[in-house]
């Protein structure tokens, strides 16, 4: 099988306008290995010294690191370093996927196995809310008995067309209702908003962050830490399991997507998230290099 | 023994009531034939309520066994007697300083707490039954708990718990998942509210296992019960409590971690706001376990430390009342001061025990109840031994359809968790019908739009138990409340509860929150001779070896302050005391010559705010004396600095004996008097008074608390502010253009008067006062006195704490007490008098800066971590 080989550096640099004395992170920065995607090496490079840095896999399994600065420092850098390889996904003709109520029985009554853990991911969740006004919006793409993969595809496009991309109309905290109300957003909006249409509806939906590969602009070379962390949504498919929709790209995400983790939504993956003794204030500078090496036949 | 000013005054207190109930009782009333008066007395108007079991009576009349030793020796007492009695424990609940507080409501903040002195009385084969249900219940919870948190999750896939109660469940906190907890005991302490139902059958109605309260409070009761009771509780065997705190300390030391110090127990408060922040103080002193609020503890290393002034101390297990979800803003709830960052991680390590557990607080959620008989079955093969109050969960299509058609007879109420507050506003019988139609149907859409976060409970007729309303017993619907205490090896139940009853007796069930009234509840023993309880005679059982001995940064922080705030208060009592009790001296000769002294003394210190003489004699306040004493808002005034001296007292309040407490409470409802008609009176009064509560709170705290370094830090605040005050009021005098019209006053005000006059046989004359106030070693009130006290605080806190550097503040009090002893103050005081020169202005706010100088080092040494004051 055909798989691509990643090397993604993630730098966040955190600057501070008073001393911090001690800081506690909880980094979601190393890409989890599961069925499409091996991750062969990760590595952090954390400055100033750190007392503590300790991986335990998180409640939905992505590997997560603590880590402990316990020097007075008004800078914070985390370097994380991963090679991934990543296979193509199965991508199956959505005609032939079950009808969506099909699937929405399916995850109300069975209690076991993989439709047990997609349950969990049909209820509201701290930042994606349900209500009528998602699912009034929704069912245009959901009439009766419509393949469930057709009807996400369909929805997926409307999103696309209906929404603006715009990076000062929301912050990391804006609820999905304002989202919708103002139909513009970046990638964890589009997200929010989807999995809030899903779960209205009944059916499962979870939140997956991870990276994604840039082209250059046509003729220019690729610039440095240009790329950026990303989101895209995941909806389940009995039998076949969770199929990945990116709504910001009006895509199915495979070769060019690096799963990080997932969750219910954005707050269970953030990628880093801090509390400070000291200084409150804070510059936050990220930069990220996703850099494809080509096919392997590595793992 | 050291009687202490309340012992006192309570005992008089009992003896004029005595006196007066006995006069009144052989004056006014005829004697009357015993039976006669036994029929007519305590039940002659205790009817039983209809379709309710009656604790008391099984016919009219003739109380239960269990009820009637009780019965007839209250017979005994005259009613008199009781209502002395029972006046007699509300002051002891004032003066312990019992509370509720009540959210929301800022003028509530100190509600004195609700007791009903007549007991909840259960026979101990009764007991026995309600005692296997409740260790069962413990049993059962702990085993689901490890099931959903580090099991596979087995009860949802086999159907024993649907599964969104638990994923639909704000109670399940996904980041605890995995966490290994120590002995498996996930669930150390459960509470259960137990009601009786018509036919004698006892209920669960609800379960606590987030952070269960009232067992300070049930603690407590006892205490004070068995001093209004005293001969009561021992008649009837209640068994004692004490034991179960006993079990319960050493079961947190057999849940600390391996390699952790057994003993290094804290207990975690959210702070002085919450509603049950009385008894946090009052378990943590009772069990000796330092009280703590999340800033005073960090995460080093993936271990917890308490931080202290002596530097990090390690903390093995943390009693917590503070609700899961709030425990780390790192993994949980990221906008939570309460919490400590990294606890999450800490447990995860295996390097500190959080009982209950991190996670704990999921299956106190209502809709387990319906679940329960199965899981009971399922886990333990045994059938459920005390049955929940029927119970439907929303969430299920069955049950919600019979929820919707019974409305009418069910209790609705949120399905997850009582933190969860419900959007529907109680149905009453009082609503019209139309209404109660509309309520209805609102109602119905609120349940369909939500189905699984509700449930419904059936509505119980509860049990009535007997509680004293005027001058007799009267049936009042009860819940009681048990406590279950699981250690791993073993599990045990506290012999005895809190027993809550309704106000008044159309109320169906005690409310929760206000207007409660608690009882005692005596589980009698069942075995013929029983040991009387030795602890609540004295009402302070305490368990004095401590684990961990360190004084925590914030609690010196707030002794320190609490030591200045008295003495400034202190001082400004003195000051209004001296100026009230010259105006309402006969105008007289020399007494106008004395008033404009004093007045322009009283203006310097600025206790007058103009160059006024109060006019004497004729009872009037000025302004902005009556602000000082009485106005809330009037900054740095008698209420302002009470006002101080209640928070920082408050904060350390694991930290006073029970007798400390009462003073400063005594402190607190003195300083309430409102200006009566006689304004000078009654401030000059209210002054006495205060300084009265004051000297005693000094007294006591000279005399009983040990000379730790908690008590160093109270004691040095104290000597700062009084050295500033000596000096403050120096300085004003020699600021009067003729200083020998305000030197009396100045004596009094410096408690100094009578050592002058022993001393000297002259008017007073400035260089003399001086010497006396300032210079004077042996004077408590003299500047160079507090400065010697301050020279050993120093040397004595920095031996203690940083041995390796000898404290810079070390330095400044030599200074300081070298300038004092080479000054020539009498020539300058000579000099000042003939008003030649005024030299000594400048001296003494030297003086005075150096004295604010080594306040703030001695700030910024231990307190670093708490915000600057004045």
């Amino acid at each position: 099988m055909k798989k691509l080989l990643y090397e993604i550096t993630h730098t966040t640099i955190y600057d501070y306008l008073g001393d911090v004395s001690v800081s506690h992170h909880l980094l979601r920065l190393a890409p989890r290995t599961y069925s499409k995607q091996i991750l062969l090496d990760h590595g952090l490079a954390i400055s100033p010294q750190t007392a503590t840095v300790e991986e335990h896999p998180d409640y939905f399994g992505n590997p997560a690191h603590f880590m402990a600065v316990e020097i007075p420092h008004r800078q914070l850098e985390i370097k994380s370093h991963s090679r991934v390889a990543v296979l193509p996904a199965f991508v199956p003709d959505p005609l032939e996927t079950p009808a969506w109520e099909v699937v929405r029985a399916r995850c109300r009554d069975d209690h076991s196995g993989q439709a047990l853990e997609a349950h969990e991911f049909t209820y509201p969740s701290p930042m994606v809310e349900v209500a009528d006004e998602f699912a009034e919006y929704a069912v245009a793409s959901f009439p009766r008995a419509r393949p469930v993969f057709d009807a996400v595809t369909d929805l997926l496009a409307r999103i696309h067309a209906d929404f603006t991309f715009d990076t000062t109309a929301t912050t990391v905290s804006t609820p999905v209702m304002d989202v919708f109300r103002q139909r513009r957003g970046v990638c964890q909006d589009f997200v929010h908003f989807l999995i809030a249409c899903v779960r209205s509806l009944g059916l499962p939906a979870r939140y997956v962050s991870g990276y994604l590969e840039t082209d250059p602009p046509p003729g220019k070379p690729k610039l440095r830490g240009v790329d950026a962390s990303h989101a895209w949504a995941s909806f389940y498919c009995p039998s076949i399991g969770w199929i990945d929709v990116d709504p910001t790209n009006n895509c199915v995400p495979s070769l060019r997507h690096i799963t990080i983790g997932w969750g219910r939504d954005y707050s269970d993956v953030p990628p880093i998230r801090g509390v400070l003794v000291g200084s409150q204030n804070q510059q936050l500078r990220v930069a990220v290099d996703v850099v494809a090496c080509g096919p392997t036949e590595e793992g | 023994m050291i009687l202490s000013l309340s012992e006192c005054r309570q005992d008089t207190i009992i003896l004029k009531s005595q006196n007066r109930s006995q006069s009144s009782a052989s004056m006014s009333k005829p004697p009357i034939p015993e039976e006669t008066r036994t029929a007519e007395y305590l039940l002659h108007k205790y009817s039983a309520v209809t379709g309710a079991y009656d604790e008391l009576q099984e016919q009219p009349g003739v109380p239960r066994a269990h009820w009637s030793p009780l019965v007839d020796s209250l017979q005994q007492l005259d009613r008199h007697e009781l209502e002395s009695r029972w006046e007699n424990g509300r002051r002891i609940i004032r003066e312990h300083g019992v509370t509720y507080n009540v959210y929301g409501d800022p003028q509530a903040i100190d509600r004195p707490w609700g007791l009903d002195f007549i007991p909840f009385i259960i026979p101990g084969e009764e007991w026995a039954l309600l005692e296997a249900g409740l260790a069962q219940r413990s049993r059962l919870f702990n085993l689901v708990l490890a099931d959903l948190y580090t099991g596979s999750q087995r009860l949802l896939r086999d159907g024993f718990i649907p599964p969104e109660l638990v994923y639909a469940n704000p109670g399940f906190l996904r980041p605890c998942r995995g966490i290994q907890v120590p002995s498996k005991v996930y669930l150390h302490l459960l509470a259960c509210d137990l009601a009786r139902s018509p036919n004698g059958q006892w209920w669960v109605l609800s379960d606590r296992t987030q952070a269960p309260s009232g067992m300070g409070y049930a603690w407590e009761n006892r205490t004070v019960v068995s001093r209004v009771l005293p001969d009561q509780i021992r008649q009837s065997r209640a068994q004692p409590l004490a034991g179960f705190f006993q079990r319960q300390r050493e079961m947190l030391f057999d849940l600390a971690p391996a390699g952790a110090d057994r003993s290094s127990v804290v207990l975690l408060t959210p702070g002085p706001n919450s509603e049950t922040y009385f008894e946090h103080a009052y378990l943590a002193r009772s069990l000796g376990f330092p009280l703590v609020e999340g800033p005073d503890l960090t995460v080093r290393d993936r271990g917890v430390f308490l931080k202290t002034i002596e530097g990090l101390q390690p903390v093995g297990v943390i009693l917590r009342r503070v609700d899961d979800a709030w425990c780390d803003p790192l993994e949980l709830r990221g906008d939570s001061l309460l919490g400590i960052s990294g606890l999450a991680e800490a447990t995860r390590a295996g390097k500190v025990t959080v009982a209950n557990a991190l996670g704990a607080g999921l299956i106190e959620s209502p809709a387990f109840l319906a679940f329960l008989p199965g899981l009971c079955r399922h886990l333990l093969a045994e059938e459920l031994l005390l049955p929940s109050v029927a119970t439907w969960w929303c969430g299920q299509a069955k049950e919600l359809r019979y929820v919707i058609e019974h409305l009418d007879s069910l209790i609705v109420k949120p399905a997850f968790g009582s933190s969860v507050s419900s959007p529907i506003p109680p149905m009453t019988a009082a609503m019209a019908r139309h209404k109660r139609a509309e309520h209805r149907a609102k109602f119905v859409e609120l349940i369909e739009a939500a189905p699984r976060d509700f449930v419904a409970q059936e509505r119980m007729k509860l049990s009535r138990a007997p509680a004293w309303a005027e001058g007799c017993l009267a049936p009042r619907a009860a819940v009681i409340r048990g406590y279950v205490a699981n250690g791993g090896k073993s599990i045990t139940v506290m012999p005895g509860g809190l027993a809550r009853i309704s106000k008044n007796p159309r109320d169906l069930a005690p409310a929760l929150h206000s207007g409660t009234i608690s009882k005692d509840i005596w589980v009698l023993s069942g075995a013929p001779q029983n040991v009387p309880e030795p602890a609540p005679i004295t009402g302070e059982t305490r368990f004095i070896e401590r684990g961990l001995t360190g004084v925590s940064s914030r609690a010196a922080d707030h002794l320190f302050w609490l030591g200045r705030y008295t003495e400034r208060l202190e001082q400004l009592l003195r000051v209004l005391r001296c100026v009230l009790g010259r105006a309402a001296a006969e105008p007289g000769a020399g007494n106008a010559f004395e008033h404009g002294g004093l007045a322009e003394l009283a203006f310097n210190l600025g206790v007058l705010s103009e160059k006024e003489i109060p006019p004497a004699g004729n009872g009037e306040l000025t302004p902005r004396m009556l602000h000082l004493l009485y106005d809330q808002d009037e900054p740095s005034g008698v209420r302002d600095l009470l006002r101080c001296i209640r928070s920082a007292s408050l904060a350390v309040r694991d930290r006073f004996s029970g007798d400390t407490w009462r003073i400063l409470g005594r402190l607190d409802a003195d300083a309430r008097a409102r200006p009566g008609r006689l304004a000078l009176a009654s401030a000059t009064g209210l002054s006495h008074n205060l300084v009265l509560d004051l000297a005693a709170f000094n007294g006591m705290e000279m005399e009983n608390m040990t000379r730790g370094r908690g008590w160093r830090f109270l004691d040095f605040g104290r000597r700062i502010e009084r050295g500033m005050n000596v000096l403050k009021l120096s300085r004003a005098a020699v600021s009067v253009q003729t200083p020998a019209a305000a030197l009396e006053p100045v004596l009094e005000i410096a408690d100094s008067l009578m050592t002058y006059r022993r001393q000297h046989f002259t008017a007073p004359q400035l260089h003399h006062v001086l010497e006396l106030v300032i210079r004077e070693e042996s004077n408590p009130r003299s500047l160079a006195f507090q400065i010697n006290l301050l020279r050993d605080h120093v040397a004595a806190l920095g031996a203690d704490v940083s041995p390796a550097s000898p404290p810079v503040e070390g330095a400044r009090i030599q200074a300081l007490a070298d300038a004092l002893r080479t000054t020539d103050l009498t020539g300058l005081a000579v000099q000042q008098a003939s008003g030649e020169a005024h030299p000594l202005v400048a001296i003494f706010d030297a003086w005075s800066t150096e004295l604010a100088a080594l306040s703030d080092e001695v700030t910024n040494r231990y307190f670093s971590h708490s915000g600057a004051r004045t």
